[in-house]
Protein backbone atom coordinates (compact mmCIF):
# COMPACT_ATOMS: atom_id res chain seq x y z
CA UNK A 1 0.00 0.00 0.00
CA UNK A 2 2.86 2.26 0.99
CA UNK A 3 4.63 1.46 -2.25
CA UNK A 4 1.49 2.23 -4.23
CA UNK A 5 1.15 5.60 -2.49
CA UNK A 6 4.81 6.39 -3.24
CA UNK A 7 4.32 5.46 -6.88
CA UNK A 8 1.20 7.62 -7.10
CA UNK A 9 3.13 10.56 -5.60
CA UNK A 10 5.98 10.02 -8.04
CA UNK A 11 3.55 9.88 -10.97
CA UNK A 12 1.88 13.07 -9.76
CA UNK A 13 5.27 14.78 -9.53
CA UNK A 14 6.23 13.67 -13.03
CA UNK A 15 2.93 14.95 -14.46
CA UNK A 16 3.35 18.22 -12.60
CA UNK A 17 6.90 18.72 -13.82
CA UNK A 18 5.80 17.98 -17.37
CA UNK A 19 3.16 20.69 -17.12
CA UNK A 20 5.76 23.08 -15.73
CA UNK A 21 8.11 22.21 -18.53
CA UNK A 22 5.40 22.79 -21.17
CA UNK A 23 4.57 26.11 -19.53
CA UNK A 24 8.17 27.22 -20.09
CA UNK A 25 8.16 26.46 -23.79
CA UNK A 26 8.02 29.62 -25.81
CA UNK A 27 5.15 30.21 -28.20
CA UNK A 28 5.91 28.81 -31.63
CA UNK A 29 7.23 31.55 -33.87
CA UNK A 30 5.17 32.30 -36.95
CA UNK A 31 6.93 30.93 -40.02
CA UNK A 32 9.31 33.51 -41.44
CA UNK A 33 8.17 34.76 -44.81
CA UNK A 34 10.90 34.61 -47.37
CA UNK A 35 11.46 36.78 -50.36
CA UNK A 36 11.16 35.23 -53.80
CA UNK A 37 13.33 36.03 -56.80
CA UNK A 38 11.22 35.84 -59.93
CA UNK A 39 13.17 37.02 -62.92
CA UNK A 40 16.34 38.72 -64.02
CA UNK A 41 16.50 41.65 -66.43
CA UNK A 42 18.77 44.46 -67.48
CA UNK A 43 17.99 47.73 -65.68
CA UNK A 44 18.74 51.13 -67.15
CA UNK A 45 18.69 54.29 -65.08
CA UNK A 46 18.16 57.32 -67.31
CA UNK A 47 18.08 60.93 -66.12
CA UNK A 48 15.33 62.66 -68.08
CA UNK A 49 14.22 66.30 -67.85
CA UNK A 50 10.88 65.62 -69.52
CA UNK A 51 9.29 64.00 -66.45
CA UNK A 52 8.53 65.54 -63.08
CA UNK A 53 8.12 62.15 -61.39
CA UNK A 54 10.22 59.02 -61.33
CA UNK A 55 8.88 56.32 -63.61
CA UNK A 56 9.39 52.59 -63.62
CA UNK A 57 8.89 51.31 -67.15
CA UNK A 58 8.43 47.60 -67.72
CA UNK A 59 7.51 45.89 -70.98
CA UNK A 60 4.15 44.20 -71.29
CA UNK A 61 5.67 40.78 -71.87
CA UNK A 62 7.93 41.13 -68.83
CA UNK A 63 4.98 42.18 -66.75
CA UNK A 64 2.97 39.18 -67.90
CA UNK A 65 5.89 36.92 -67.13
CA UNK A 66 6.22 38.48 -63.71
CA UNK A 67 2.56 37.85 -63.01
CA UNK A 68 2.80 34.29 -64.23
CA UNK A 69 5.87 33.62 -62.08
CA UNK A 70 4.22 35.16 -59.04
CA UNK A 71 1.14 33.01 -59.58
CA UNK A 72 3.35 29.95 -59.38
CA UNK A 73 3.35 29.00 -63.02
CA UNK A 74 6.40 27.24 -64.33
CA UNK A 75 8.67 30.21 -64.54
CA UNK A 76 11.47 28.81 -66.59
CA UNK A 77 9.16 27.36 -69.21
CA UNK A 78 7.31 30.64 -69.49
CA UNK A 79 10.60 32.46 -69.84
CA UNK A 80 11.85 30.18 -72.59
CA UNK A 81 8.56 30.26 -74.46
CA UNK A 82 8.35 34.04 -74.21
CA UNK A 83 11.98 34.41 -75.13
CA UNK A 84 11.62 32.26 -78.25
CA UNK A 85 8.44 33.99 -79.30
CA UNK A 86 10.10 37.39 -78.98
CA UNK A 87 13.21 36.51 -80.89
CA UNK A 88 12.66 35.84 -84.60
CA UNK A 89 16.44 35.87 -85.28
CA UNK A 90 17.20 33.13 -82.81
CA UNK A 91 14.16 31.13 -83.87
CA UNK A 92 15.23 31.28 -87.53
CA UNK A 93 18.80 30.20 -86.73
CA UNK A 94 17.54 27.40 -84.47
CA UNK A 95 15.17 26.23 -87.19
CA UNK A 96 17.90 26.25 -89.83
CA UNK A 97 20.25 24.26 -87.58
CA UNK A 98 17.51 21.79 -86.76
CA UNK A 99 16.81 21.37 -90.46
CA UNK A 100 20.50 20.68 -91.11
CA UNK A 101 20.56 18.26 -88.19
CA UNK A 102 17.61 16.25 -89.49
CA UNK A 103 19.08 16.26 -93.01
CA UNK A 104 22.45 14.96 -91.85
CA UNK A 105 20.74 12.38 -89.64
CA UNK A 106 18.67 11.22 -92.63
CA UNK A 107 21.75 10.80 -94.78
CA UNK A 108 23.49 8.90 -92.02
CA UNK A 109 20.53 6.57 -91.46
CA UNK A 110 20.13 6.00 -95.19
CA UNK A 111 23.77 5.00 -95.49
CA UNK A 112 23.25 2.54 -92.70
CA UNK A 113 20.10 1.06 -94.25
CA UNK A 114 21.52 -2.43 -93.89
CA UNK A 115 21.00 -2.22 -90.14
CA UNK A 116 17.84 -3.68 -88.62
CA UNK A 117 15.09 -1.56 -87.11
CA UNK A 118 15.97 -2.58 -83.55
CA UNK A 119 19.60 -1.69 -84.13
CA UNK A 120 18.56 1.68 -85.48
CA UNK A 121 16.48 2.35 -82.37
CA UNK A 122 19.39 1.35 -80.14
CA UNK A 123 21.70 3.54 -82.18
CA UNK A 124 19.35 6.50 -81.74
CA UNK A 125 19.35 5.98 -77.96
CA UNK A 126 23.10 5.64 -77.86
CA UNK A 127 23.46 8.81 -79.94
CA UNK A 128 21.47 10.80 -77.40
CA UNK A 129 23.33 9.41 -74.38
CA UNK A 130 26.73 9.69 -76.00
CA UNK A 131 26.15 13.26 -77.06
CA UNK A 132 25.15 14.28 -73.59
CA UNK A 133 28.64 13.20 -72.60
CA UNK A 134 30.28 14.80 -75.61
CA UNK A 135 28.51 18.04 -74.87
CA UNK A 136 30.41 18.13 -71.60
CA UNK A 137 33.56 18.79 -73.57
CA UNK A 138 32.21 21.98 -75.01
CA UNK A 139 31.36 23.44 -71.66
CA UNK A 140 31.68 27.12 -71.04
CA UNK A 141 33.27 26.18 -67.73
CA UNK A 142 32.20 27.64 -64.50
CA UNK A 143 32.42 31.25 -65.37
CA UNK A 144 29.64 33.55 -64.33
CA UNK A 145 28.77 37.15 -65.07
CA UNK A 146 31.08 39.95 -63.88
CA UNK A 147 30.50 41.35 -60.36
CA UNK A 148 27.28 43.36 -60.19
CA UNK A 149 28.81 46.53 -58.71
CA UNK A 150 30.96 47.10 -61.81
CA UNK A 151 27.88 48.06 -63.81
CA UNK A 152 26.84 50.69 -61.29
CA UNK A 153 30.19 52.15 -60.26
CA UNK A 154 29.79 55.18 -62.52
CA UNK A 155 26.13 55.78 -61.72
CA UNK A 156 26.56 59.06 -59.81
CA UNK A 157 28.99 60.46 -62.39
CA UNK A 158 26.76 59.44 -65.30
CA UNK A 159 23.69 60.73 -63.54
CA UNK A 160 25.23 64.14 -62.95
CA UNK A 161 26.28 64.26 -66.61
CA UNK A 162 22.81 63.23 -67.76
CA UNK A 163 24.02 59.89 -69.11
CA UNK A 164 22.30 56.53 -68.79
CA UNK A 165 23.71 53.65 -66.70
CA UNK A 166 22.64 50.05 -67.08
CA UNK A 167 23.26 46.65 -65.52
CA UNK A 168 21.62 43.40 -64.52
CA UNK A 169 18.76 43.47 -62.06
CA UNK A 170 16.78 40.80 -60.25
CA UNK A 171 13.10 41.39 -59.59
CA UNK A 172 12.37 40.19 -56.09
CA UNK A 173 9.01 40.04 -54.36
CA UNK A 174 9.41 40.65 -50.62
CA UNK A 175 6.81 40.10 -47.87
CA UNK A 176 4.57 43.04 -47.02
CA UNK A 177 6.11 45.43 -44.50
CA UNK A 178 4.17 48.52 -43.33
CA UNK A 179 7.42 50.29 -42.34
CA UNK A 180 9.04 49.95 -45.72
CA UNK A 181 8.49 52.30 -48.68
CA UNK A 182 6.50 50.89 -51.59
CA UNK A 183 9.25 50.00 -54.04
CA UNK A 184 12.93 49.82 -53.18
CA UNK A 185 15.86 49.67 -55.61
CA UNK A 186 19.04 48.18 -54.12
CA UNK A 187 22.21 48.78 -56.08
CA UNK A 188 25.43 46.88 -55.33
CA UNK A 189 28.46 48.97 -54.39
CA UNK A 190 32.17 48.20 -54.52
CA UNK A 191 33.35 46.37 -51.39
CA UNK A 192 35.58 48.56 -49.24
CA UNK A 193 37.31 45.62 -47.58
CA UNK A 194 36.73 41.91 -47.35
CA UNK A 195 34.94 39.74 -49.84
CA UNK A 196 31.49 41.23 -49.44
CA UNK A 197 30.22 43.32 -52.31
CA UNK B 1 55.64 -29.05 -61.22
CA UNK B 2 56.54 -25.97 -63.24
CA UNK B 3 52.97 -25.78 -64.54
CA UNK B 4 51.52 -25.87 -61.02
CA UNK B 5 53.82 -23.03 -60.00
CA UNK B 6 52.70 -21.00 -63.01
CA UNK B 7 49.05 -21.63 -62.14
CA UNK B 8 49.66 -20.52 -58.57
CA UNK B 9 51.36 -17.35 -59.75
CA UNK B 10 48.46 -16.65 -62.12
CA UNK B 11 45.92 -17.23 -59.34
CA UNK B 12 47.92 -15.02 -56.99
CA UNK B 13 48.07 -12.16 -59.48
CA UNK B 14 44.34 -12.54 -60.25
CA UNK B 15 43.58 -12.36 -56.51
CA UNK B 16 45.80 -9.30 -56.21
CA UNK B 17 44.04 -7.61 -59.09
CA UNK B 18 40.65 -8.39 -57.53
CA UNK B 19 41.84 -7.02 -54.14
CA UNK B 20 43.12 -3.90 -55.85
CA UNK B 21 39.81 -3.37 -57.64
CA UNK B 22 37.93 -3.89 -54.37
CA UNK B 23 40.13 -1.35 -52.59
CA UNK B 24 39.66 1.09 -55.46
CA UNK B 25 35.87 0.70 -55.39
CA UNK B 26 35.69 1.11 -51.58
CA UNK B 27 37.89 4.24 -51.66
CA UNK B 28 35.89 5.66 -54.55
CA UNK B 29 32.59 4.97 -52.78
CA UNK B 30 33.75 6.56 -49.52
CA UNK B 31 35.06 9.66 -51.34
CA UNK B 32 31.86 10.07 -53.37
CA UNK B 33 29.64 9.73 -50.31
CA UNK B 34 31.82 12.13 -48.29
CA UNK B 35 31.62 14.67 -51.13
CA UNK B 36 27.83 14.30 -51.28
CA UNK B 37 27.47 14.78 -47.49
CA UNK B 38 29.75 17.84 -47.39
CA UNK B 39 28.11 19.43 -50.43
CA UNK B 40 24.66 18.91 -48.92
CA UNK B 41 25.57 20.03 -45.41
CA UNK B 42 27.49 23.30 -45.94
CA UNK B 43 27.40 24.09 -49.66
CA UNK B 44 28.61 27.69 -49.64
CA UNK B 45 31.37 27.27 -47.08
CA UNK B 46 32.66 24.03 -48.59
CA UNK B 47 32.55 25.58 -52.06
CA UNK B 48 34.82 28.43 -50.93
CA UNK B 49 37.31 26.06 -49.31
CA UNK B 50 37.24 23.57 -52.19
CA UNK B 51 37.93 26.18 -54.86
CA UNK B 52 40.65 27.77 -52.72
CA UNK B 53 42.48 24.51 -52.12
CA UNK B 54 41.95 22.49 -55.26
CA UNK B 55 41.17 24.73 -58.24
CA UNK B 56 44.80 25.58 -59.01
CA UNK B 57 46.33 22.16 -58.27
CA UNK B 58 43.70 20.36 -60.38
CA UNK B 59 44.62 22.62 -63.31
CA UNK B 60 48.28 21.77 -62.81
CA UNK B 61 47.54 18.03 -62.79
CA UNK B 62 45.42 18.41 -65.90
CA UNK B 63 48.17 20.40 -67.61
CA UNK B 64 50.65 17.70 -66.70
CA UNK B 65 48.36 15.00 -68.08
CA UNK B 66 47.91 16.89 -71.34
CA UNK B 67 51.68 17.35 -71.65
CA UNK B 68 52.08 13.64 -71.14
CA UNK B 69 49.55 12.83 -73.82
CA UNK B 70 51.01 15.29 -76.30
CA UNK B 71 53.00 13.42 -78.95
CA UNK B 72 56.65 14.37 -79.38
CA UNK B 73 56.02 14.87 -83.11
CA UNK B 74 52.55 15.62 -84.41
CA UNK B 75 53.09 13.69 -87.67
CA UNK B 76 49.70 12.67 -89.07
CA UNK B 77 47.96 14.43 -86.18
CA UNK B 78 49.37 17.86 -87.13
CA UNK B 79 46.06 19.06 -88.61
CA UNK B 80 44.16 17.85 -85.58
CA UNK B 81 46.42 19.57 -83.06
CA UNK B 82 46.70 22.80 -85.07
CA UNK B 83 42.88 22.98 -85.22
CA UNK B 84 42.69 22.14 -81.53
CA UNK B 85 45.16 24.81 -80.39
CA UNK B 86 43.80 27.45 -82.76
CA UNK B 87 40.29 26.78 -81.46
CA UNK B 88 41.40 26.87 -77.82
CA UNK B 89 43.21 30.17 -78.42
CA UNK B 90 40.41 31.88 -80.33
CA UNK B 91 37.57 30.68 -78.12
CA UNK B 92 39.44 31.53 -74.91
CA UNK B 93 40.32 35.05 -76.05
CA UNK B 94 36.78 35.74 -77.27
CA UNK B 95 35.31 34.33 -74.06
CA UNK B 96 37.61 36.33 -71.77
CA UNK B 97 36.84 39.49 -73.75
CA UNK B 98 33.07 39.12 -73.23
CA UNK B 99 33.02 40.67 -69.70
CA UNK B 100 35.00 43.68 -71.00
CA UNK B 101 32.57 44.12 -73.89
CA UNK B 102 29.73 43.79 -71.39
CA UNK B 103 31.16 46.67 -69.36
CA UNK B 104 31.89 49.02 -72.21
CA UNK B 105 29.20 48.41 -74.82
CA UNK B 106 25.51 48.75 -74.24
CA UNK B 107 23.66 45.93 -75.92
CA UNK B 108 20.12 44.83 -75.28
CA UNK B 109 19.39 41.60 -73.46
CA UNK B 110 18.43 39.99 -76.78
CA UNK B 111 21.72 41.00 -78.41
CA UNK B 112 23.61 39.44 -75.52
CA UNK B 113 21.69 36.22 -75.96
CA UNK B 114 22.61 36.20 -79.67
CA UNK B 115 26.29 36.80 -78.78
CA UNK B 116 26.20 33.98 -76.24
CA UNK B 117 24.46 31.63 -78.67
CA UNK B 118 27.01 32.50 -81.37
CA UNK B 119 29.92 31.70 -79.06
CA UNK B 120 28.35 28.38 -78.12
CA UNK B 121 27.77 27.60 -81.80
CA UNK B 122 31.41 28.34 -82.64
CA UNK B 123 32.37 25.95 -79.87
CA UNK B 124 30.14 23.24 -81.32
CA UNK B 125 31.45 23.86 -84.82
CA UNK B 126 35.01 23.52 -83.54
CA UNK B 127 34.04 20.25 -81.90
CA UNK B 128 32.48 18.95 -85.13
CA UNK B 129 35.70 19.70 -87.02
CA UNK B 130 37.82 18.01 -84.34
CA UNK B 131 35.62 14.91 -84.34
CA UNK B 132 35.80 14.65 -88.12
CA UNK B 133 39.59 15.01 -88.09
CA UNK B 134 39.89 12.38 -85.38
CA UNK B 135 37.46 10.07 -87.20
CA UNK B 136 39.74 10.14 -90.25
CA UNK B 137 42.50 8.66 -88.11
CA UNK B 138 40.24 5.91 -86.83
CA UNK B 139 39.09 4.18 -89.96
CA UNK B 140 37.03 1.52 -88.20
CA UNK B 141 34.97 3.94 -86.13
CA UNK B 142 31.92 5.62 -87.63
CA UNK B 143 31.38 8.94 -85.89
CA UNK B 144 29.19 10.46 -88.62
CA UNK B 145 26.21 10.52 -86.23
CA UNK B 146 27.91 13.16 -84.11
CA UNK B 147 27.33 15.86 -86.74
CA UNK B 148 23.49 15.76 -86.68
CA UNK B 149 23.49 15.43 -82.90
CA UNK B 150 25.77 18.44 -82.47
CA UNK B 151 23.65 20.41 -84.94
CA UNK B 152 20.54 19.56 -82.91
CA UNK B 153 22.32 20.72 -79.73
CA UNK B 154 23.29 23.93 -81.52
CA UNK B 155 19.63 24.46 -82.45
CA UNK B 156 18.55 24.02 -78.83
CA UNK B 157 21.31 26.40 -77.80
CA UNK B 158 19.76 29.13 -79.96
CA UNK B 159 16.43 28.65 -78.27
CA UNK B 160 17.85 29.10 -74.76
CA UNK B 161 21.53 30.05 -74.79
CA UNK B 162 21.70 30.74 -71.07
CA UNK B 163 20.11 27.40 -70.17
CA UNK B 164 22.40 25.63 -72.58
CA UNK B 165 25.44 27.21 -70.92
CA UNK B 166 24.13 26.36 -67.47
CA UNK B 167 23.55 22.74 -68.49
CA UNK B 168 27.15 22.56 -69.64
CA UNK B 169 28.41 23.97 -66.34
CA UNK B 170 26.84 20.97 -64.65
CA UNK B 171 27.97 18.44 -67.23
CA UNK B 172 31.60 19.60 -67.49
CA UNK B 173 32.79 18.06 -64.20
CA UNK B 174 31.68 14.65 -65.49
CA UNK B 175 34.27 14.77 -68.27
CA UNK B 176 36.90 13.93 -65.64
CA UNK B 177 35.09 10.63 -65.01
CA UNK B 178 35.39 9.86 -68.72
CA UNK B 179 39.14 10.58 -68.61
CA UNK B 180 39.42 8.27 -65.60
CA UNK B 181 37.60 5.55 -67.50
CA UNK B 182 40.01 5.83 -70.43
CA UNK B 183 43.04 5.87 -68.16
CA UNK B 184 41.81 2.79 -66.28
CA UNK B 185 41.32 1.01 -69.57
CA UNK B 186 44.94 1.75 -70.43
CA UNK B 187 46.62 1.01 -67.13
CA UNK B 188 44.18 -1.06 -65.00
CA UNK B 189 41.78 -2.84 -67.36
CA UNK B 190 40.75 -5.23 -64.58
CA UNK B 191 39.22 -2.32 -62.65
CA UNK B 192 37.12 -0.92 -65.49
CA UNK B 193 34.10 -3.14 -64.81
CA UNK B 194 34.02 -2.29 -61.10
CA UNK B 195 34.48 1.40 -61.89
CA UNK B 196 31.62 1.45 -64.37
CA UNK B 197 29.36 -0.31 -61.87
CA UNK B 198 30.27 2.42 -59.37
CA UNK B 199 29.32 5.04 -61.91
CA UNK B 200 25.81 3.59 -62.01
CA UNK B 201 25.39 4.72 -58.39
CA UNK B 202 26.08 8.33 -59.34
CA UNK B 203 22.61 9.09 -60.77
CA UNK B 204 21.08 7.52 -57.65
CA UNK B 205 23.15 9.74 -55.35
CA UNK B 206 22.25 12.79 -57.43
CA UNK B 207 18.56 11.85 -57.40
CA UNK B 208 18.69 11.41 -53.62
CA UNK B 209 20.38 14.80 -53.18
CA UNK B 210 17.81 16.51 -55.41
CA UNK B 211 14.95 14.80 -53.57
CA UNK B 212 16.34 15.82 -50.18
CA UNK B 213 17.18 19.40 -51.11
CA UNK B 214 14.39 20.36 -53.50
CA UNK B 215 12.21 21.71 -50.66
CA UNK B 216 14.99 23.43 -48.72
CA UNK B 217 14.81 27.21 -48.32
CA UNK B 218 16.87 29.46 -50.54
CA UNK B 219 20.44 30.03 -49.35
CA UNK B 220 21.14 33.35 -47.70
CA UNK B 221 23.18 35.04 -50.42
CA UNK B 222 23.19 38.65 -49.22
CA UNK B 223 26.98 38.39 -48.98
CA UNK B 224 28.54 39.28 -52.34
CA UNK B 225 30.62 36.13 -52.46
CA UNK B 226 27.71 33.86 -51.60
CA UNK B 227 25.65 35.60 -54.27
CA UNK B 228 28.35 34.87 -56.85
CA UNK B 229 28.36 31.20 -55.91
CA UNK B 230 24.58 30.86 -56.18
CA UNK B 231 24.57 32.69 -59.52
CA UNK B 232 27.23 30.38 -60.85
CA UNK B 233 25.01 27.42 -60.01
CA UNK B 234 22.07 28.96 -61.88
CA UNK B 235 20.00 30.47 -59.07
CA UNK B 236 19.26 33.51 -61.21
CA UNK B 237 18.14 31.48 -64.20
CA UNK B 238 16.08 29.07 -62.14
CA UNK B 239 14.47 31.19 -59.45
CA UNK B 240 11.81 28.55 -58.78
CA UNK B 241 14.43 25.96 -57.80
CA UNK B 242 16.02 25.92 -54.36
CA UNK B 243 19.44 27.58 -54.58
CA UNK B 244 20.62 25.21 -51.84
CA UNK B 245 19.94 22.29 -54.15
CA UNK B 246 21.63 23.94 -57.13
CA UNK B 247 24.78 24.88 -55.23
CA UNK B 248 25.01 21.47 -53.53
CA UNK B 249 24.65 19.51 -56.75
CA UNK B 250 27.15 21.69 -58.58
CA UNK B 251 29.61 21.53 -55.71
CA UNK B 252 29.28 17.75 -55.50
CA UNK B 253 30.10 17.41 -59.19
CA UNK B 254 33.01 19.83 -58.87
CA UNK B 255 34.42 17.87 -55.93
CA UNK B 256 34.28 14.70 -58.02
CA UNK B 257 36.06 16.54 -60.83
CA UNK B 258 38.84 17.75 -58.54
CA UNK B 259 39.09 14.34 -56.86
CA UNK B 260 39.58 12.56 -60.16
CA UNK B 261 42.34 14.89 -61.37
CA UNK B 262 44.21 15.32 -58.08
CA UNK B 263 43.77 11.93 -56.42
CA UNK B 264 42.40 9.19 -58.65
CA UNK B 265 44.32 9.68 -61.88
CA UNK B 266 47.78 10.13 -60.30
CA UNK B 267 47.28 7.19 -57.92
CA UNK B 268 45.87 4.51 -60.19
CA UNK B 269 49.10 3.76 -61.92
CA UNK B 270 52.41 4.71 -63.33
CA UNK B 271 50.87 5.50 -66.69
CA UNK B 272 49.77 8.87 -65.43
CA UNK B 273 53.33 9.96 -64.69
CA UNK B 274 54.99 8.59 -67.81
CA UNK B 275 55.94 11.06 -70.53
CA UNK B 276 56.68 10.22 -74.11
CA UNK B 277 60.37 9.41 -74.04
CA UNK B 278 61.17 11.56 -77.03
CA UNK B 279 59.65 14.71 -75.55
CA UNK B 280 62.01 17.56 -74.83
CA UNK B 281 62.69 17.31 -71.12
CA UNK B 282 63.91 20.87 -70.36
CA UNK B 283 60.93 22.54 -72.08
CA UNK B 284 58.54 20.23 -70.25
CA UNK B 285 60.16 20.96 -66.89
CA UNK B 286 60.05 24.71 -67.49
CA UNK B 287 56.35 24.51 -68.36
CA UNK B 288 55.57 22.48 -65.25
CA UNK B 289 57.51 24.90 -63.02
CA UNK B 290 55.63 27.81 -64.61
CA UNK B 291 52.43 25.93 -63.84
CA UNK B 292 53.45 25.61 -60.18
CA UNK B 293 54.20 29.34 -60.05
CA UNK B 294 50.72 29.94 -61.48
CA UNK B 295 49.18 27.81 -58.71
CA UNK B 296 51.12 29.78 -56.07
CA UNK B 297 49.95 33.09 -57.59
CA UNK B 298 46.38 31.82 -57.57
CA UNK B 299 46.62 30.91 -53.88
CA UNK B 300 48.09 34.32 -53.13
CA UNK B 301 45.23 35.95 -55.04
CA UNK B 302 42.63 33.90 -53.16
CA UNK B 303 44.21 34.84 -49.85
CA UNK B 304 44.29 38.54 -50.78
CA UNK B 305 40.95 39.02 -52.54
CA UNK B 306 38.98 35.82 -52.78
CA UNK B 307 35.93 37.12 -54.65
CA UNK B 308 37.68 38.87 -57.51
CA UNK B 309 40.30 36.13 -57.86
CA UNK B 310 37.50 33.60 -58.07
CA UNK B 311 35.81 35.58 -60.84
CA UNK B 312 39.06 35.94 -62.72
CA UNK B 313 39.94 32.28 -62.27
CA UNK B 314 36.62 30.96 -63.52
CA UNK B 315 36.83 33.18 -66.59
CA UNK B 316 40.37 32.16 -67.56
CA UNK B 317 39.71 28.53 -66.63
CA UNK B 318 37.69 28.19 -69.83
CA UNK B 319 41.02 27.37 -71.52
CA UNK B 320 41.45 24.13 -69.55
CA UNK B 321 37.85 23.18 -70.20
CA UNK B 322 38.33 23.63 -73.93
CA UNK B 323 41.63 21.73 -73.85
CA UNK B 324 39.82 18.68 -72.50
CA UNK B 325 37.99 18.21 -75.83
CA UNK B 326 40.92 17.33 -78.12
CA UNK B 327 42.74 15.30 -75.49
CA UNK B 328 39.64 13.29 -74.68
CA UNK B 329 39.10 12.69 -78.39
CA UNK B 330 42.69 11.44 -78.66
CA UNK B 331 42.02 8.85 -75.97
CA UNK B 332 38.95 7.48 -77.78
Amino acid sequence: MKTLASLACLLFLVILSTQTAFADIAKPKPPEQQSKMLMSRRLEIVPDQKFDQARLQISQSDFQELRAALNGETGSNTTIAASIAQSPTRTIVAGALLFLSVSFAGVWLARRSSATRARKAIAAGVVVVAMLGAAAIITRGNAGPPPGWLSWKDLSKNFSQGKATSGRMVIEIVPDNPDSPGIKLLLPTKPKDGPAE
Amino acid sequence: MERTAELEVAQWSARRRADGARGFVVTLGVCVLAAAVLATWLPLQVSIITVFLFAGPHNWFEFRYFLMRLPARFGKSRKFFVTAFAGIGFLTVSYVSLPFVYQNVFWSNETWLVVLASWNTLLLAWLVVLIRLRAKQKRKADWTWTTPVLLAIAALNWLGPEFFSLALVYVHPLVALWFLDRQLKRTRPAWVGAYRRCLCALPLILAFMIWQLSQTPTLNDDNGLFWRITQQSGAQLLPQVSSHMLVSVHLFLEMLHYGVWIVALPLIGTGFWRFKTSQKKPARTVLLILGLVGVAILWFGFATDYTNTRDLYFTIAIAHVLAEAPFLLKTL
